[in-house]
């Protein structure tokens, strides 16, 4: 077969230029988070109504720029577990334009009857991230 | 022009033919597998195979089973909650180590430095030609010839597990308490027998993934998703040929 050289320059340009637009963006971002401004760094994991949800303050705050009164307290309430507390915090609830729903509507971002598995993690994610008591104790078990 | 004249000319080679040419060949059962004297002349065979890299709709038949239970899975809905595999566990007596259905995870590319992520719902695929049951030496597995449902005997089963190794699917296990292998049997003696409609798992899930059925009933619910033609539906390893009874779609 012929070696197609017009292609793999091309190939390697395009990676160079990756390359440059990487360069550029870690750069720009060198700014260190700061929980003050952007809200805890850790992501919150709802494990009720269903298990597991993530939800990440850095993405909402500092990566898109939303103000801390965007959501709190008319949206969402600071106090850990208010939400699911509510027993609302259902996906009719987020169509009906409550909490994510407030903007996950489809016009200002995606919207919450789709691209489920962006905040869904899962038992698996759930597990990845706290550790699962059935592998753990199934390690040394019947295999 | 004679045959041994033929034989010495060049092949011009099929791309050189428009394909619309070569699909109307096709249309008949041939395939054109080389180009003479510019086209005047081809050389054409038999392209049973080709027929099928068409993809044409296989003609419509009678589903084999009455009911011929049926799960339709619409896969971008599942969240990996797992409150299937817990009905299940629960339901028909699954111990730890054991499992009847389970959901697996991959990460899919997208686009650039994007993935997603994909929750697949999986349990036996209840195929109308099921390797385990052909394998097995003692017909503890078996399909059932009114449901197709593929269930066990458990005391007739030996424990050599050479079902196990055939199911594509890897939707069984051994079950100690049995001594018997042990897989999904759409919940037949847990609860359709009892008069419900649908598996323990489908009347769990909170996102309606799984859609419980009868496909040999047009106007169940599993009928018309499948036969929706605006959507793609497919199979877990059709080319095994062991024709299952499992459908995937997204919404």
């Amino acid at each position: 077969m012929k070696f197609d050289y017009k292609r793999v320059t091309g190939f390697l340009s395009a990676i160079a230029f990756t390359g440059v637009l990487l360069g550029f963006a870690g750069n720009a971002v060198s700014e260190e988070y700061d929980e003050d401004t952007y809200g805890p760094e850790a992501p919150i994991v709802f494990t009720s109504p269903v298990k597991a949800v993530i939800f990440t303050h850095k993405l909402h705050t500092m990566d898109v720029g939303l103000e801390c009164d965007s959501c709190h307290d008319e949206i969402f309430e600071m106090e850990i577990g208010s939400a699911e507390a509510n027993g609302d915090y259902t996906m009719q609830s987020l169509y009906d334009g409550k909490y994510c729903g407030a903007c996950h509507d489809g016009d200002t971002a995606f919207a919450s009857d789709t691209r489920c598995t962006v905040c869904h993690i899962g038992v698996k994610g759930f597990d990845r991230m706290f550790g699962s008591p059935k592998t753990d104790s199934h390690s040394g078990g019947n295999h | 022009m004679r045959i041994k004249d033929l034989e010495k000319l060049k092949n011009e080679g099929v791309e050189s033919l428009p394909s619309d040419e070569r699909r109307s060949f096709l249309k008949f059962g041939l395939s054109v597998t080389g180009v003479f004297l510019g086209g005047s002349v081809l050389s054409l065979t038999s392209a049973r195979n080709a027929q099928g890299a068409l993809g044409t709709m296989p003609k419509a038949q009678k589903f084999p089973y009455s009911p011929h239970y049926t799960m339709v899975i619409r896969q971008n809905r599942c969240i990996d909650c797992e409150r299937c595999m817990e009905a299940c566990v629960k339901t028909n007596h699954v111990p730890s180590y054991g499992y009847r259905t389970r959901i697996l995870e991959q990460e899919r590319e997208v686009g650039p430095n994007e993935t997603e992520r994909i929750f697949m719902p999986v349990l036996c695929n209840h195929c109308n030609r099921p390797p385990c049951v052909r394998v097995c030496p003692t017909k503890a597995t078996f399909k059932d010839k009114k449901t197709g449902i593929v269930k066990m005997e458990y005391k007739k089963c030996i424990g050599c597990k050479t079902c196990m190794a055939a199911c594509p699917y890897g939707a069984r296990y051994f079950k100690e308490e049995n001594r018997a292998v042990d897989k999904c049997n759409f919940c037949y003696d847990t609860r359709l027998s009892k008069g419900e409609t649908e598996t323990a798992c489908a009347a769990a899930c909170p996102a309606d993934v799984r859609v419980f059925g009868d496909l040999a009933d047009t106007s169940s619910r599993v009928y018309q998703l499948i036969h929706s033609p605006e959507k793609v539906v497919w199979v877990l390893r059709p080319e095994t040929g062991a024709l299952p009874n499992i459908y995937y779609m997204n919404d």
